[in-house]
């Protein structure tokens, strides 16, 4: 195989030889071109037929080249530097930008703000992480990527891009003049991370009238290089990334537009089962549930859940001196000198053990959950009683123990959905998630009826502007559950819910200025909720939280 | 035992020098000279806790924006970002609407270039006095719309806006030629002593011209007589 400039009379490939050359090349390239890029963490790449015209996709984290376009190159181009500028730019993809899809998803999410359109956003942030990947490749690598350009068919996209990297790296690609582009494109900080969202705005307005004026023509024609679909992610990777994506989020309308927008490039991706939600294809996800799930994630509740408990037995701890009347049988001859002499003669000290008990069951929940008119829309706006009932239930379906909710509103008018106790957290985070948005009044005796025979925690979350308020507090103070109430904001109702609790063994009742820290106090409530029954029956081992009941026993 | 950074011994990290490394710098400097000249006008107009748009309160902000940008480098495209910066509040002390359209049009109008365009279509707000006192020789085009007293004090310069303007526009101008793309507020044209302003679609309100020519969609409606 030649490796000629093109210029001296290099001679193309033989056609029929070009795959397994092709091939040959790559695994010979491979090595070194990892190796340049400080051995990231791919596999190997292939060389694949394709009818497409752009030179390359990933999936997978797999760098697949078109083996028709690698072979059209080649016979402008040693196949030396066609692989290696195309892989060089694969690999800067994956080193460099986006690097992660959480940071995909800002990018994204960032030019989807601005352009509000799903296939420009798409462009202008494939675009974006084209200029900062090959910018990285051609500094810190040494990349032939810009032979590849210079040598490369263009379309319309390729050519401002080359009349950029003109400018920016200083070499000549000979690109048509874009120089009112180019001017404003030039002096981006493309490699500077922490700034490019702030330069993916610069460069969205600056190319804004070329996407605009180009859509018709770039829909027509895939990007040569490939477009940098979602699907290129491993589902680690996308739970991780929604996870995050969830937390940055103004809205959880911002993030149901944005997942929406990449669904169906997700479900390509592979296999994504949230818990039977049917994240495959066919069954769309709802983003609202999807949203208040992977929120949640970030506020993981540990539970305690193997108890510790007395022995029964004794074993000797620790020395302490013989007194005669002491029973002898416990002395110790090897730190006595073998002498019977009080004072001097040690006798053993014995403590009972302490064991492992029978694994106790972590207590079902039965989170009731206040959607009426006065608590905020989850669908509208960051619901923190949502989330924070989420982040409760999902503390419960951890330990494998059930959830049942009950959303209400005007109950007793019909406003209400209950769900049994199930382990599916979809189902769980679909109920929190309704709102009926009227009246406040709790079905009392259905609710008793709920928890009266089972050992199931109940978890009440509202702003206690409950119609029959003095009537919930009577019926919740005579179970015999454990109730964790949280109330937002000094409403009336919140006061006397407070006062009323007080003089109640099994209520304990959170409240909060601000609906933002709703999450915060339920989280750290329960640990500090942990941490205060202990304080108060100084016990130290007992796991009290789990076996609690409304007369705890007294200890120690 | 195998060193697992024997591959890396005779690494040799050689970053390329592009220009680029030289580029961005450089607007950053200028950004960064530009966002310091605004402050200190607005440490100068902020002494009185209410910006009122009074004739002498503008020339003296004028002056005083003349002032601190009589040493600075910037070109139109460091403009066109100020104006994205102003609009984002992005590493700026705060946005004083009034002041920060008279140091821009200050900017504007001691800039090298003699065409300038400026796109602000996807701006937040209205920046207001665009184009104030642009002197002769100098085009100025904004994509966008703009705030109330767009080419106010007109002194000879080429004011084209793509979009609509608020009111006062070419409040007190002298001579040269505006001309508003789509509609304009009330009162265009007050104290007009001369100069065209044409208004490619509707006018709210007339203000007292003295003198010049406003023009309605191709139409004469002040100066008809000359």
């Amino acid at each position: 195989m030649s490796t000629e400039d093109p210029e001296d009379g290099w001679v193309p490939l033989d056609r029929d030889r070009v795959g397994t050359v092709l091939r040959r090349a790559l695994n010979r390239l491979w090595p070194m071109v990892r190796r340049r890029h400080l051995f990231p963490e791919l596999p190997s790449p292939r060389l694949e037929s394709s009818p497409s015209r752009v030179a390359m996709e990933i999936r997978e984290k797999q760098i697949i080249l078109n083996l028709d376009y690698v072979a059209e190159m080649s016979r402008v181009l040693p196949v030396e530097t066609v692989l290696t500028a195309l892989l060089d730019h694969a690999v800067s993809h994956y080193t460099c930008c986006p690097w992660d899809l959480t940071t995909h998803l800002r990018l994204y999410s960032r030019a989807k703000e601005i352009l509000g359109d799903v296939d420009l956003a798409r462009r202008a942030t494939d675009l974006f992480m084209d200029v900062v990947a090959d910018t990285h490749a051609v500094k810190e690598r040494q990349s032939p990527l810009p032979s590849l350009y210079r040598h490369a068919p263009r379309d319309t996209a390729d050519e401002l891009l080359c009349s950029l990297f003109e400018n920016i790296w200083g070499v000549d690609l000979g690109a048509k003049d874009h120089r009112e582009e180019v001017r404003r494109l030039s002096s981006i900080p493309y490699l500077d991370k922490r700034r490019w969202l702030a330069s993916l705005s610069r460069f969205i307005r600056a190319i804004r009238p070329f996407l605009e004026g180009a859509q018709t023509e770039m829909a027509r024609e895939q990007m040569r290089m490939g477009d940098h679909g979602f699907r290129q992610y491993r589902p680690e990777e996308i739970e991780t990334a929604l996870r995050e994506f969830a937390k940055e989020v103004d809205s959880p309308q911002q993030f149901v537009e944005i997942f929406e927008d990449i669904q169906n490039d997700l479900q390509a991706s592979g296999a994504c089962d949230l818990e039977g939600m049917g994240f495959g294809k066919g069954c769309p996800v709802d983003a609202n549930w999807l949203y208040y799930m992977k929120l949640a994630e970030n506020y993981a509740l540990p539970v305690k859940k193997i108890p510790m408990r007395g022995s029964g037995n004794l074993h000797p701890h620790s020395h302490r001196p013989w007194e005669i009347g002491q029973p002898v049988r416990e002395v110790d001859p090897w730190s006595s000198f073998g002498k019977y002499l009080p004072g001097i003669t040690q006798i053993w000290e014995r403590r009972q053990g302490e064991i492992f008990g029978t694994k106790e069951k972590t207590p079902d929940c039965l989170i009731i959950i206040d959607s009426s008119g006065s608590m905020v829309d989850p669908r509208a706006r960051l619901s923190h009683a949502v989330l924070g009932a989420g982040c409760a239930a999902d503390a419960y379906l951890r330990n494998e123990a059930h959830v049942a909710v009950y959303n209400f509103s005007d109950a007793l008018a019909g406003g209400k959905e209950h769900l049994p106790f199930t382990k599916s957290r979809a189902l769980v985070y679909r109920v929190l998630c309704r709102y009926f948005g009227g009246g406040t009044a709790l079905d009392l005796p259905e609710i008793t009826s709920l928890v009266r025979e089972i050992e199931a925690d109940i978890f009440l979350i509202t702003d206690m502007q409950i119609t029959n308020l003095d009537q919930t507090i009577a019926r919740l103070s005579a179970l015999n559950n454990r109730v964790t109430a949280v109330h937002v904001g000094k409403k009336p109702g919140a006061l006397r819910f407070i006062k009323a609790a007080k003089r109640t063994a099994n209520i304990s009742v959170f409240g909060v200025e601000q609906p933002a820290d709703i999450p915060r106090i339920v989280l750290g409530s329960v640990r500090s909720y942990l941490a205060d029954r202990k304080r108060k029956h100084q016990v130290t081992e007992e796991p009290v939280y789990w076996s609690w009941t409304k007369h705890p026993p007294k200890i120690g | 035992m195998i060193n697992p950074f024997e591959d890396f011994k005779d690494f040799r990290s050689e970053a390329r020098p592009l220009p680029l490394d030289r580029l961005v710098p450089a607007h950053d400097e200028a950004m960064a000279a530009l966002t310091s000249g605004y402050t200190k006008l607005v440490e100068q107009e902020v002494k009185s806790l209410v910006w009122f748009v009074e004739h002498n309160r503008v020339i003296e902000a004028y002056t005083v924006a003349c002032e601190v940008i009589r040493s600075l480098d910037y070109d139109g495209q460091n403009i066109e970002e100020f104006c994205y910066q102003l609009d984002s509040g992005a590493s700026m002390p705060y946005l004083i609407s009034g002041p920060a359209g008279i140091y821009i049009s200050a900017l504007c109008n001691h800039v090298a270039e003699d065409d300038l365009v400026l796109r602000l279509r996807h701006m937040q707000r209205q920046m207001h006095f665009l184009g104030y006192r642009l002197p002769h020789g100098k085009t100025l085009r904004i994509e966008g719309d703009t705030g109330n007293f767009t080419g106010a004090a007109l002194n000879g310069g080429q004011l084209i806006v793509a979009g609509s303007s608020g009111d006062w526009i070419g409040a007190g101008m002298t001579e040269g030629k505006i001309t508003i793309v789509k509609n304009c507020g009330r009162n265009t044209g007050e104290w007009m002593q001369g100069g065209e302003i044409w208004v490619g679609g509707r006018i709210h309100g007339l203000g007292r011209s003295v003198s010049g020519r406003i023009y309605q969609a191709g139409e004469p409606v002040v100066g008809r007589e000359r």
